[in-house]
């Protein structure tokens, strides 16, 4: 078995010393550059076998074991390549959630175009419903065929480039809010469809917020039925929340030799304290690693719980924090000065207080870690939820 | 292996019901008749050939209810006979559970029950070996943790059975000091896990301004970061149990975090129980000192931490 992965690793390594792109960081200075190098790193990774590793056997490119997944995403990032951001959400969030709720049909016309170079966008939050994702109002009214839908979406990961979104509305307001919620799969180039990006504190625009103005929907393009958007949704966040953290969190792993060659630049090698700091920190990714190794096994087994990506997830977000937080520190007064980013360049690109601010993308996004601890603490332990009853002090509101 | 890591948890469990600091000598009579110390030598030598993962269920049972004895120290001697190989008849005996014990520490400090001990091993620089008692002097050492007793040991010039020497001595040590790693992060985290399930059984039963303390979210906040960093180092722990390839480095590092999980969540336990976990009729005390008192045996955060960092540095 680790014959087979040594000869995976090898291979991987030869491929990467061919196929690799050289000096990218340099270049992937503009917005421009930074699509082109996704786009066509993504068609090479595909064409090659290595985009999708951790999708089912049926499909192309898929079929790897965890093990195997390990191996490749170590070696991509101790090669330094570019990470997949534009096509994040498509080969993850999309692809896990029609995996498990598309039809055969939706399946078969989706999927294929994923590996084509498709981008897929999420469209949850509003600017009314962050933490409280169920409280969304971008309503969806249906019309014979087709529903018409009105509202705003926000945090919307690349959804200024993509091309499809992963669409959760309002269909009802009757009963518990999550009821009356519905998935749909919205083509982005329809008409009233307005994408602006966001512009985020570390310079970066890798959000949108999309403006919906009178949208048709077919009918054909929902996921599940009407008023199970909940159900659906949660499969498209356990998605982000466990799987896409084997592959981050290994990278971070890969990640580690930035800290050193850090360290040994501004001459701190023998200095105690700041080695204490970095094991300390090594371990931490290990767990982290570890962790979310454990959660991709038992979900592979059937025995995932409630909660259990959410621990991936905090447990993740944090560590990152420190990585990047570490990084900071020694960094010194160097780090301050700004520098330019490089679009698309990971967690951590040694940018470090871009990569610092960057970190609270995974402390905030995709549910925020207190999100994620009252999910552990409510159902995964089991604790009481919060009452419902409240008042406000007079003159609050 | 022959048995799952989960039957094993499962009789391990049954074993130990719950209820916290057994009976020292029932507990160590249980632990040697379910045949544990002999769990991870191979068949050939007598033993059940279960390996690290295996001792490390047993641990962490032990560390789970706070079991007093020499369970780890027993351990080392064991893997040690066993390493050595031709010495079937002692190994038996330890096996058996006629105690022989180790330093947790360094030399000869820190010696678990060596007053009830036939034989005490000591790791040298290049010299390995398996002292009889009648030759040693030992002073009791009390420690605020009330479920160990340690001793210090003197052996003066006493010799003894010689296990190994040279290359082999100093392999064996690095194989021993991996060993204690595990076990001591396994007591870590049955421990933490026993102290979590107290505090969280606590909040949701205390009532304060008329509704549980579990209803709190800034008190249920920190339970979830205490759950999350203990699964974390769970995982940690397996994947590093089962890896033979892992160093002593590599595991001292894994000791390091799951004490440090140990201690945090020992401490919080504390705060959290409020003014009865300050008491000594109550046991969150338990747990912090033999928390504490686990983060500095077989070498501290400190020792691992830098040896991970320099060891990273390389990576």
């Amino acid at each position: 078995m680790s014959e087979a992965l040594d000869s995976l690793r090898q291979e991987v390594r030869d491929w990467l010393a061919i196929h690799a792109p050289k000096d990218w960081r340099g270049q992937s200075t503009s917005e421009a550059a930074f699509l082109e190098l996704q786009r066509s790193w993504f068609a090479t990774l595909a064409k090659a076998g290595y985009a999708v590793p951790h999708w089912p056997e049926n499909w192309p490119g898929g079929g790897r074991s965890l093990a195997q997944q390990k191996v490749i995403y170590e070696e991509f990032a101790r090669a330094d390549t570019p990470r997949l951001l534009l096509s994040f959400m498509s080969t993850y969030h999309a692809a896990s959630t029609l995996f498990e709720w598309g039809s055969e049909e939706q399946k078969q016309r989706y999927i294929p175009r994923i590996l084509e170079g498709e981008i897929w966008c999420q469209g949850f939050s509003e600017p009314g419903a962050g933490s409280d994702l169920a409280a969304l109002r971008t309503r969806a009214e249906r019309k014979g065929d087709v529903y018409v839908v009105n509202g705003q979406k926000l945090w919307s990961t690349m959804g200024q480039f993509a091309d499809q979104c992963l669409l959760l509305v309002r269909t009802s307001s009757e009963g518990v809010k999550q009821a009356g919620l519905t998935y749909l799969l919205l083509d982005l180039k329809a008409p009233g469809v307005t994408a602006r990006p966001i512009h985020q504190i570390h310079g970066d625009e890798e959000f949108a917020e999309i403006f919906l103005d009178n949208v048709e929907i077919p009918v054909a393009d929902r996921l599940g039925e009407e008023g199970q958007g909940w159900a659906v949704a949660q499969s498209t966040l356990s998605s982000e929340r466990g799987l896409t953290l084997l592959e981050l969190s290994a990278r971070m792993r890969g990640a580690l030799w930035r800290i050193g060659d850090l360290i040994r630049a501004n001459g701190r090698g023998e200095d105690a304290g700041v080695l204490r700091d970095f094991g300390r920190l090594a371990s931490k990714v290990d767990a982290t690693c570890a962790v979310a190794d454990q959660f991709l096994a038992n979900r592979i087994a059937g025995e995932e719980r409630v909660g259990d990506a959410s621990i991936v997830k905090l447990a993740y977000s944090r560590t990152l924090r420190e990585f990047t937080s570490l990084g900071l520190r020694i960094g010194g007064l160097e780090a301050q000065y700004h520098a330019p980013i490089t679009f698309g360049g990971g967690m951590e690109t040694g940018n470090w207080m871009a990569d610092f601010m960057n970190s609270y993308a995974w402390t905030i996004a995709g549910g925020s870690d207190e999100v994620q601890r009252n999910i552990i603490a409510e159902r995964l332990l089991g604790m009481p939820r919060e009452p419902k009853n409240w008042f406000v002090k007079e003159g609050a509101a | 292996m022959s048995m799952t890591r989960a039957e094993l948890q499962d009789a391990a469990a049954k074993a130990f019901d719950g209820n916290l600091t057994p009976d020292a000598a029932h507990s160590w009579n249980l632990i040697a008749d379910m045949g544990w110390l002999m769990m991870a030598v191979p068949e050939e030598q007598g033993g059940l050939g279960l390996g690290r993962a295996a001792a490390g269920v047993i641990h962490q049972a032990l560390g789970r209810t706070l079991v007093a004895g020499p369970a780890i120290a027993q351990m080392l001697v064991i893997e040690a006979l066993s390493a050595a190989g031709g010495q079937d008849e002692l190994l038996g005996r330890a096996m058996a559970g006629e105690v022989m014990t180790a330093s947790l520490a360094d030399g000869l400090s820190a010696v678990p029950d060596a007053d009830r001990a036939s034989h005490v091993l000591q790791v040298e620089a290049g010299i390995i070996s398996l002292l009889p008692v009648g030759d040693l002097a030992f002073t009791a050492r009390t420690t605020w943790d009330g479920t160990r007793r340690l001793f210090d040991v003197d052996a003066g010039d006493a010799a003894g059975i010689v296990l190994a020497t040279g290359d082999a001595a100093t392999a064996l040590a690095s194989r021993l000091s991996a060993l204690r790693s595990v076990a001591l992060a396994a007591d870590c985290l049955g421990g933490a896990d026993a102290a979590l399930a107290m505090s969280i059984d606590y909040l949701e039963t205390r009532r304060q301004f008329d509704r549980p303390l579990a209803l709190f979210q800034a008190l249920k906040h920190r339970v979830a970061d205490m759950k999350t960093a203990l699964v974390a180092a769970e995982a940690l722990f397996w994947a590093r149990a089962s890896d033979t390839a892992a160093d002593a480095v590599t595991m001292g590092a894994m000791k390091a975090h799951a004490a440090g999980v140990y201690r945090l969540i020992a401490e919080e336990a504390i705060q959290l129980h409020g003014g009865i976990g300050l008491t000594m009729e109550h046991p969150c005390h338990l747990f912090l000192k033999r928390a504490t008192l686990n983060a500095v045996l077989g070498g501290d955060g400190d020792h691992w931490e830098e040896a991970r960092g320099r060891q990273a540095m390389t990576a």
